[in-house]
């Protein structure tokens, strides 16, 4: 088993392991530094592909993606702490207002 | 020209009162209306002075009414001895009731009272109608219009009820006579192929006596309904309900005077059917005695005139059938003076009373605050009872004088009617004048555009009758008069009026003990021979109660029982339609659509829990489900 595929299951094990966090845990900040570690798990597919197939390309879009995911925990976080600060909501199950 | 102006000027009087009288006022409308007869009177003088100085008729044909096939009706005027004299004097009479009017309405001024002056007017104008039309139909036209006019004028005071029905009533008794009237123009016409009066007259030698015995009595019928005579009687009384200058000029010129003239004027048929004449005498002379009678026992100022009115048509009706067709016609003329006189007089009581008084019994001894009107009430009084020399004098002993020539029997009732006569129109003049003060109002002497009519018809009255040598001579039909019969109907008139001086201001008889031993007698007179009630509660009534039953089968249970039945029906049909077709099958469409999607929609919406957790959930199946799909089918 070469080292590009314990990469690829790798990332895959760190995407599995946020979207469990996103599902199953309430708290609101939780769930958001899940979807960094989903997003992350992405980068490393990103990076260990470029590696096997021997290209630039994806070590590229890994850094803009890097750049994005900073500014999007940025605004993520900006709402959640507003969220907290303004209705006091720190779970996910505060937040059903659409059930119908 | 100026024999049109005669029949025009109250016609036009009656257009421009009809159309601007609210806008001119009352009086200037009176004024119009007294201007209209006036005109017609002088006219009328003038048209007469040439027809009788000249002794031959003027025949004026106006204009071509309705052209049929092979004969034309047409309009025109016919100013013959007869017609020119009645003419003037219905138009002088006339002219004297609208002046006095105006005095007796002036009350009243400012309540629509031009009408009242409008239909007096066309009343003029219809009478003139009768007097003077060439043809039958002319004579039926004018006949209507005054039957029209009379409805109006009687039903004045429409509030109430009593005028109210005693126009109706008066509308109605008349039809019968006009019915009657119009299928004796219809058998003239058969008869002469003709309806003008002229060729009428020239043609009665030539038709069957019997069938021309028929047309008379037709005719005849037509002049009973509007003179007011036996069986058709009952509406003359009651239409004292309207103001006294109508019931002055019904009476004295316009209405009941055209039944007597219609027969003088086509008196050649009656004359050629003697057998007709015999029912005309018959029933003028029952008439006399009957509505005489009736007088005697009336308590209502205007009413016992009224049956005064019907009992001396009756003696015109009496010396028509026995021949004496002059006799009739100085009779109508003398008593068109001192009738209108007398009922001038009676509303000149009755408005000293302000309109409130209508019973002799709640007055009394007037002839100390009424001076004129009880000398003027005098005076016609003397007159109708035929006092020398007054004009009922010389008319009515005419008329018993040729009475007694043809039929004793017809005579000795015409001396009975004038004994009755004498002793009712004396009784309503004593009770009234005379005796104790009854009244509680203050009387007052009528003013003068009131007394001036009076005193002119008062002058007619006691004068007219000398001319009686010469009315006779204008028709050839002169008439000595007997000196017996003469001395007799003063004798008579004069017993009578001592037999209501003794029992009315001497007090011979005690009242209520005479009423007591009387009253059977008595209220068959009041009820007029009980015909009135016959008339109203059985005749009238019982067509009404036909008319009800009528109704109740016929409209209620028939007609409305139909008409529920389809409406029922109907009903019926559309429910089941609305119920099959609506409801059971578009409802039920729209409702199981909308249920459907209820109830999908309460299953469904438990997958929408609002928790964040679950749409991230259902997110990942969803793209592992499309993933799938893609890895599937697009290998």
């Amino acid at each position: 088993m070469s080292i590009s595929l314990a990469y690829i299951l790798l990332s895959i094990f760190l995407f599995l392991l946020g979207l469990l966090g996103v599902i199953i845990r309430k708290n609101l900040i939780t769930m958001l530094v899940s979807t960094e570690l989903m997003l992350n798990s992405a980068n490393i597919v990103l990076v260990s592909i470029d590696h096997i197939m021997k290209g630039v390309e994806g070590q590229v879009f890994a850094l803009f993606v890097l750049t994005i995911a900073a500014a999007e925990v940025a605004i993520g976080l900006g709402l959640v702490v507003a969220l907290f600060r303004l209705k006091g909501y720190e779970s996910s199950s505060e937040i059903t207002h659409l059930r119908g | 020209m100026e024999s049109v102006i005669v029949i025009l000027s109250p016609l036009i009087a009656f257009l421009i009162i009809a159309f601007f009288g609210r806008k001119i006022g009352d009086l200037a409308s009176a004024i119009i209306c007294i201007l209209g007869g006036a005109l017609s009177f002088l006219f009328s003088t003038f048209i007469s002075y040439q027809v009788l100085s000249s002794q031959n008729p003027i025949h004026i044909k106006l204009y071509n009414f309705l052209p049929l096939q092979n004969f034309t009706i047409s309009f025109g005027l016919y100013f013959d001895t007869l017609s020119a004299i009645t003419t003037t004097v219905v138009t002088f009479v006339s002219t004297l009731i609208f002046i006095y009017s105006v005095g007796y309405m002036h009350n009243l001024f400012g309540q629509w009272t031009y009408k009242f002056y409008a239909y007096l007017s066309l009343f003029l104008f219809a009478m003139l109608l009768i007097l003077l039309s060439d043809n039958l139909l002319g004579i039926f036209f004018g006949w209507e219009g005054v039957g029209l006019a009379s409805y109006l004028l009687i039903g004045y005071f429409h509030e109430t009820k009593k005028a109210a029905n005693a126009s109706l009533e008066a509308f109605t008794l008349n039809r019968v006579g006009d019915w009657l009237f119009i299928f004796g123009i219809i058998y003239c016409f058969y008869l002469f192929g003709s309806i003008d009066l002229l060729d009428i007259f020239k043609g009665v030698n030539d038709v069957n006596k019997n069938l021309l015995g028929v047309a008379a009595l037709l005719l005849f019928g037509g002049a009973v309904g509007k003179s007011g005579q036996l069986p058709l009687h009952t509406w003359l009384p009651n239409a004292m309900a309207g103001p006294t200058p109508v019931s002055a000029l019904l009476h004295a010129a316009t209405m009941v005077a055209a039944g007597v003239y219609l027969v003088a004027r086509v008196y050649p048929v009656f004359d050629n059917a003697p057998e007709s004449l015999k029912v005309v005498a018959l029933v003028g002379g029952i008439t006399a005695l009957f509505a005489a009678l009736s007088a005697t026992a009336q308590t209502d100022i205007k009413k016992i005139i009224a049956f005064s009115t019907m009992s001396q048509l009756g003696l015109m009706y009496l010396a028509l059938g026995i021949g004496d067709q002059v006799g009739a016609m100085f009779h109508l003329t003398t008593h068109a003076f001192f009738k209108a006189l007398l009922f001038l007089a009676a509303g000149s009581v009755i408005h000293a009373f302000g309109h409130h008084v209508h019973d002799i019994f709640e007055v009394g001894n007037l002839k100390k605050y009424m001076p004129i009107t009880y000398g003027m009430f005098m005076v016609g009084a003397l007159a109708l009872a035929g006092v020398f020399p007054l004009s009922g004098f010389w008319s009515k002993d005419r008329i018993i004088g040729s009475v007694y020539d043809v039929s004793f029997g017809f005579g000795v009732l015409a001396s009975v009617v004038s004994l009755l006569t004498a002793y009712y129109i004396f009784r309503e003049a004593f009770v009234m004048f005379h005796g104790k003060e009854r009244h509680k109002d203050k009387a007052h002497e009528s003013e003068g555009v009131m007394v001036v009519p009076m005193v002119v018809l008062a002058i007619m009255a006691v004068g007219s009758g000398f001319f009686e040598g010469w009315y006779s001579g204008l028709f050839g039909a002169h008439k000595e008069i007997h000196l017996n019969i003469a001395v007799m109907s003063v004798v008579i008139a004069l017993v009578g009026i001592g037999i209501a001086y003794l029992v009315y201001v001497r007090g011979l008889v005690e009242p209520e003990r005479a009423y007591e031993s009387l009253k059977t007698l008595h209220t068959t007179f009041k009820e007029q021979f009980f015909t009135e009630k016959l008339y109203h509660k059985i005749l009238a009534n019982g067509y009404m109660n036909l008319s009800k039953l009528l109704f109740i089968i016929g409209d209620k249970s028939a007609i409305d029982g139909f008409i529920n039945l389809s409406r029922t029906v109907y009903f019926r049909v559309v429910k089941t339609l609305w119920i099959r077709l609506d409801v059971m099958t578009v409802d039920l469409f729209v409702n199981g659509v909308a249920r459907i999607a209820y109830r999908s929609g309460k299953v469904l919406r438990n997958l929408q829990t609002g928790l964040l957790n679950n749409y991230v959930s259902f997110l990942v199946l969803g793209i592992v489900f499309i993933l799938g799909i893609l890895i599937k089918f697009m290998r």
